[in-house]
């Protein structure tokens, strides 16, 4: 027999810590703690026992691991934060004894943290990095949008705007915009960075203030890590895009609204970017690289030459771009000729959607969001131009002759005496709604503008995204819908408009029937309306009669399998484990939960279709 | 240093300052009194000298006495300038003026010592002074009002009069009321004379003829120690002069993800937000629009519990929406889930439920089964308790709580016969014997032996004989009496046990199944609740001396000679022939109701009033190979078929469950166990439901027993 463990030295009650016993042992406050957890990334666990990760206690707290805490105990910041402790101590005192000098002595020495260590422990790798910038993105962009007061510092939103217009300047650069959806909340936003797909939300822009029961301090801590890791990502993005980070900013473009347009962007040094391209890869010449070309080729080697890079043959060889001739190796055939060059790939038809806007000019009317489609509409290749009161920096004014489409937000107006030019220039171009530059990007290709012509009822606007699979999709069941709407019509509504086709195909009219009567055996009413629509239609009382028996018979027997089918699955249900039943039962859960859903909208659309169809007639 | 700068900076002020204008009087003023000396020598020496002297102290020292001497302005004869001359003032000792006559007779005497004498002193001769005159109130005034200069006067405490008051003493009030210096000649704005100081009037002799000190003109060490150490700080790197502040604010941004990352896993991202969907779009297909209803129940609901956090709106224009309320709200609630919210890495099951259902033949590959209610007995008067079934499978004899007893036919449902034995009938119990036909019912501390009628002769006798043989067996000694009745064996029992009193109802009764022996279970708590009768004997006996807990029921064995018996929680294992438990089974039931044992003699099911229903492979172990809990009140009673893989189980929620039960020989393969049928047929009557459970022999047909009065038959 081994030696007896005390309870309490091992297990759950050592791998938690509760957090006030976190707090206790960091010996800081809980706000700073809380700073720690969110700049460090460190969250709540929940164990699998709480009873026995919180010494048989079972109140209700918050575990972390003992070796996260031990881990924020390590932390530089940490100490930082009991330094700006003690600085906020010494100058709150020589405040209050009015040494200015003091005061204004401690102040420039006022201990600052770095959080470029924390960006690099958080993520290792720029993929990483990458991946998780979408809530450092909707941060950013909130917080570009709002107005400054006492606890949101006008440097802070000046820098946030900042970030965004160059991730905006940098997305537009790459042409890595994929997709984007108008929601109510916001913008959508869709981008392939880096192979990382990239969402961020951006509000629409109206003043906003930040509602009393939001912890500011919380959201500060946020952005300060964010702004810290935005500005590295966009460092490595904009260099490794061969751009000088940050880009220059012409102030006096600023000054009148240019926004985006502000920033220049300019390629960094060549001599620079090739050092910089250097120090990531091994160092290889475009000279060495043809000679082990020609070697390959001489010697016809079996080997597969896979092993070089093609990446770095392109951006080394600066001169004429030799196309690699792939050798057919000797022993397998089919393997090297399906080898892929770097030529052959970038000659794919890799997406001519970034490039859709890319033969059209646009001018973007006064009502319509400037930060919204001037970045859609670059990010897509076309040129955009808007009055000067939507801002400063358009290329172009509006009697420019090459403007090819309008995007418009207003309803049609009477015309007003316009110029025979104005009326030419209104005839060669298409006024469109801004719905209809979304719906292009998303479909991939320039839909047709007349759906989207000024004052026009628009088409719905979908989620790019899509839904999960088997969820109502609105655009798929339309045919069935209309199938049906139309055998509805003919049978309940239109009966007696088409008498004399009912009556030359009677079978038809008795099979056609059939489904009705099946769909009302149950209540004798809907029978009955049945029956003298039956009449009506020309069909004697014994067939129809004989038709209803059979389908009822059919419908019962049906009924029966269904209930006998039932009742078996209640039964094997018994006989699984109670975690199994209950996963079961919570799938199934799930599963009719959606179903009802599906089916809840399938039957609002019949019923707005029919109310449609009705008021159609009637009109 | 810095005191002593300050000093010298004060001097140097000084100097300047009494170099603009004060030093250019002095000559004037030297030159006056130079003229006056000069003019004042000429007349007489000493004396003028002196003169010059009291009037220096005049004028310095005492303003007062400055009344005086009153000096006059004359023009000197010699010089032909103006010059004051003052009186004279004679040496002697009159001069002074305490020397001076005094008006007043009585001396300088504190004049209060005589406030209420009539006298106010004594004269120089020692005759008293008498207290001068003094006018009354009216006096007084008439005095203000006549003499104007009555407001200048003051009351003079040695004379004991009013005095007027001199012009001088008048302007000395007037001053004192405003706050002024009462001396009229006093000057507050008077230039300063610098005697000292200035040109010409440095001090030649040092004031100490001490050697000045070293520290005076040596370095101080200690501050060349202070600054030796900053300096040192400061080469050392430990002080640090301002940093350049601007640019320290600029974050530097560097490529930081240039060195190879270490080998340590990344933190596990945090998972992304949910994509919208089709109803968050500002102009969505009308089917998302919420209901008038939807709407309101959204509102009524918690934010925290509503399925989504926006509700579904339509606009007709972009330029028409707007700004979303809950935005900053939401990406805070975003950012709390980030940092507060527990995680934890699920993998998501991407299976179909179906596939977690176990396979099982379909109930219609293993018909037959009882799946339909062919026939309804119905006892009028009180709950079916109990039922049995003759071996044969013809007959029915089931007994009510009223003590009625019915024997009626399987097939047909007619009633053959009904006995009435006055109390509740708690157990009933074919023989099962073939060759003779008899049944067994329990009621209040009595077995009673029944008989059907319309047997066949052979058989008839063949009972007769063995419960009411001719020759009794010897006698033994038991606390239990056996009755025979002797008389009408068609109307009553031919059989009577009487079992001790107290003993309360037999709950169970159970036959062996040579049908030589029947074990009954009483309801009573106390010791003797089990009774072993054998028929042949004429003998009863307690099989247990002393048991741990309540019997529930009791069975044997079909093959062995073994006896099990259910306590409330526990199922013992007896072997009868070496008197011994073999084993304890333990189902894990709070209560056991009920029991059998599958024909094969290996396998167990037990039924508790919590729900349960446990399957024992008694070769396997003593915990259940098989918990099933189904039915959603307690199980009242189990029976598992004799011929076909059938088992019942029927409980308090009505309905009964009919299992297909197969086991297999060899003990490689489980059980398998398939729910056939739920049977409902029966009504709940005050929380009781299906009572007893018992299949016919030979054929799957299933007789029922309930609360509710009825007897019912389920056929295939």
């Amino acid at each position: 027999m081994g030696r007896l463990k005390q309870k309490g030295k091992a297990g759950a009650a050592k791998a938690y810590v509760t957090r006030s016993s976190a707090v206790k042992k960091l010996q800081c406050s809980l706000a700073d703690f809380r700073r720690l957890c969110i700049l460090k990334g460190i969250f709540p666990r929940e164990p699998r026992h709480k009873k026995r990760a919180n010494k048989g206690s079972t109140a209700p707290t918050s575990f972390y691991y003992a070796k996260d805490i031990a881990y924020l105990a390590h932390e530089p910041v940490l100490n930082k934060l009991r330094e700006h402790k003690a600085f906020a101590k010494k100058i709150s005192r020589a405040l209050g004894r009015g040494e200015w000098s003091t005061a204004k002595n401690l102040e420039e020495n006022k201990p600052i943290y770095r959080l470029d260590h924390i960006v690099k422990e958080r993520y290792p790798s720029f993929i990483d990095a990458v991946r998780d910038i979408d809530d450092a993105l909707c941060m950013i962009f909130l917080f570009a949008s709002l107005p400054s007061n006492p606890r949101v510092s006008p440097a802070l939103i000046e820098n946030c705007t900042r970030l965004a217009a160059e991730w905006q300047l940098y997305v537009m650069h790459t042409r890595s915009l994929r997709k984007v959806f108008l929601s109510i909340k916001g913008v959508y936003y869709q981008a392939e960075v880096m192979d990382q797909i990239v969402t961020w939300l951006v509000p629409y822009q109206f003043p906003q203030n930040i509602p009393s029961d939001v912890d500011v301090r919380v959201m500060l801590t946020f952005l300060e890590l964010y702004q810290t890791l935005l500005g590295f990502v966009f460092f490595k993005l904009y260099t490794d895009a061969g751009l000088v980070y940050p880009p220059p900013l012409d102030s006096g473009k600023d000054e009148s609204g240019a926004g985006v347009g502000a920033f220049n962007l300019r390629p960094a040094n060549p001599n620079t970017t090739t050092r910089g391209q250097k120090s990531d890869a091994p160092k290889v010449s475009s000279k060495e690289v043809r000679q082990t070309i020609r070697k390959i080729t001489a010697e016809s080697s079996s080997a597969p030459p896979a092993d070089v890079d093609f990446n770095q043959i392109d951006s080394f060889a600066e001169g004429a771009e030799e196309e690699f001739v792939p050798q057919a190796s000797k022993s397998d055939f089919d393997v090297t000729s399906s080898l892929p060059t770097l030529l052959s790939l970038s000659s794919l038809p890799k997406s001519s959607s970034t490039n859709i806007f890319a033969p059209y000019t646009f001018w973007l009317s006064r009502e319509s969001s400037r930060s919204i489609f001037e970045f859609l509409v670059r990010s897509f290749g076309g040129r955009i131009g808007w009055p000067v009161s939507s801002g400063g920096g358009s290329s172009f004014t509006e009697d420019d002759e090459s403007i090819t489409h309008v995007i418009i937000d207003r309803p049609v107006a009477k015309a007003p005496e316009e110029t025979i030019q104005e009326r030419e220039r209104r005839r060669r171009r298409k006024h469109v709604q801004p719905q209809w530059v979304v719906d292009c990007i998303n479909a991939g290709k320039i839909l047709l503008e007349d759906l989207y012509a000024q004052g026009k009822t628009l088409p719905p606007h979908l989620s790019p995204f899509g839904e999960r699979d088997g969820a109502y999709d609105p655009t798929v069941g339309l045919a069935d819908v209309g199938n049906t709407l139309v055998d509805d019509a003919e049978v309940s509504e239109d009966g007696q408009e088409e008498d004399v086709e009912m009556g030359s195909e009677l079978e038809e009219g008795a099979t056609s029937m059939a489904p009705l009567a099946v769909a009302t055996v149950d209540d004798p009413e809907a029978l009955r309306a049945a029956e003298l629509a039956a009449e009506a239609a020309g069909i004697d009382y014994g067939a129809f009669e004989k038709e209803v028996q059979k389908k009822q018979k059919q419908q019962k027997q049906k009924q029966d399998t269904v209930a006998d089918g039932e009742g078996e699955d209640d039964m094997n249900k018994m006989l699984m484990s109670k975690r199994k039943r209950q996963l079961y039962e919570r799938m199934k859960y799930g599963e009719r939960k959606r179903a009802t859903e599906h089916t809840k909208l399938e039957e609002k659309r019949i019923n707005i279709e029919k109310d449609r169809r009705r008021k159609a007639r009637t009109a | 240093m810095q005191s002593e700068e300050e000093d010298e900076d004060e001097e140097r002020e000084s100097d300047i300052l009494s170099d603009d204008g004060e030093v250019d009087d002095f000559p004037e003023i030297d030159a006056a009194s130079d003229s006056d000396e000069e003019s004042e020598e000429e007349e007489d020496d000493t004396d003028d000298l002196d003169e010059e002297d009291t009037l220096e102290e005049d004028s310095d020292a005492d303003s007062d006495l400055h009344i005086f001497p009153k000096s006059k302005v004359v023009v000197s004869d010699i010089t032909g300038q103006k010059k004051t001359v003052y009186p004279e003032i004679e040496p002697d000792y009159d001069s002074d003026s305490s020397t001076e006559e005094d008006p007043s007779r009585t001396g300088n005497i504190p004049m209060h010592w005589y406030d209420d004498l009539p006298h106010i002193g004594y004269d120089i001769n020692g005759k008293r002074v008498l207290r001068p005159a003094k006018g009354d109130e009216l006096d007084k005034f008439l005095a203000t009002v006549d003499d104007p200069t009555s407001w200048t006067t003051a009351f003079d405490k040695n004379t004991q009069m009013d005095k007027p008051l001199s012009a001088e003493e008048l302007d000395i009030i007037r001053r004192l009321q405003a706050g002024e210096n009462p001396d009229a000649e006093y000057d507050p704005y008077e230039p300063t004379i610098e005697w000292f100081t200035g040109k010409g009037k440095e001090e030649v002799m040092p004031i100490s003829s001490a050697p000045e000190p070293k520290r005076r003109w040596l370095p101080s060490k200690w501050e060349k120690q202070k600054i030796m150490k900053i300096v040192r700080a400061i080469r050392q790197g430990r002080i640090v002069g301002s940093k350049p502040t601007a640019a320290d604010k600029k974050h530097q941004f560097y490529a930081i993800w240039n060195e190879p990352p270490s080998n340590q896993p990344p933190p596990l991202p945090a998972p992304k937000p949910k994509l919208p969907t089709n109803s968050e779009s500002y102009n969505p297909p009308e089917e998302y629009l919420p209901t008038e209803e939807e709407r309101k129940q959204w509102e009524n609901t918690e934010p925290e519990d509503r399925e989504r956090d926006y509700l579904p709106q339509k606009y007709s224009a972009l330029r028409l929406v707007p700004a979303f309320d809950k935005f900053i709200k939401q990406r805070f609630n975003r950012q709390l889930d980030l940092y507060l919210a527990p995680r934890i890495q699920r993998i998501k099951l991407n299976v179909d439920p179906n596939s977690l259902l176990p396979k099982l033949p379909s109930p219609g590959s293993l018909r037959p089964f009882p799946n339909y209610k062919s026939l309804k007995f119905t006892h009028t008067k009180a709950r079916v308790r109990c039922l049995s079934i003759s071996p044969d499978g013809a007959w029915v004899a089931s007994g009510d709580e009223s003590g009625v007893i019915s024997l009626w036919e399987v097939n047909v449902g007619r009633e053959v016969k009904r006995w009435t034995l006055g109390s509740k009938v708690g157990a009933i119990e074919w023989c099962p014997r073939l060759d003779v036909c008899f049944f067994v019912a329990g009621t209040e501390e009595k077995l009673h032996f029944l008989m059907p009628p319309n047997l066949s002769p052979t058989v008839l006798t063949m009972t007769q004989s063995t419960l009411a043989p001719a020759t009794l067996p010897p006698a033994t000694q038991s606390s239990i009496k056996w009755i025979s009745s002797s008389g009408a064996v068609e109307e009553g029992p031919i059989l009577v046990i009487e079992l001790p009193g107290a003993s309360g109802l037999p709950r169970q009764l159970t036959w062996h199944r040579k049908g030589d022996y029947l074990a009954s279970v009483s309801s009573s708590e106390t010791q003797g609740g089990v009774w072993m009768h054998q028929i042949s004997r004429r003998h009863s006996q307690a099989p247990f001396t002393k048991i741990k807990g309540a019997v529930q029921m009791v069975l044997f064995h079909p093959t062995k000679p073994h006896f099990f018996v259910a306590t409330q929680r526990y199922v013992r294992l007896y072997n009868l022939a070496e008197q011994k438990l073999l084993k304890t089974l333990m189902p894990g039931i709070q209560w056991i109701s009920s029991m059998d044992i599958h024909p094969s003699g290996d396998h167990v099911i037990v039924g508790g009033y919590d729900r349960k229903l446990c399957w024992f492979d008694l070769e396997l172990s003593e915990k259940p190979y098989k918990v099933l809990r189904y039915h959603t009140r307690a199980i009242r009673s189990l029976h598992f078929h004799p011929t076909y893989p059938l088992f019942a189980s029927s409980s308090d929620d009505g309905s009964i469950q009919i299992f297909h039960a197969r086991v297999y020989s060899d003990l490689m393969t489980d059980p398998l166990i398939v729910p056939l049928k739920i049977l409902r047929g029966h009504d709940v009557k005050d929380g009781l439901g299906v009572l007893q459970v018992k299949w016919v022999n030979k054929q799957p047909w299933l007789v029922s027993s309930g609360a509710d009065g009825n007897a019912l038959v389920w056929c295939s």
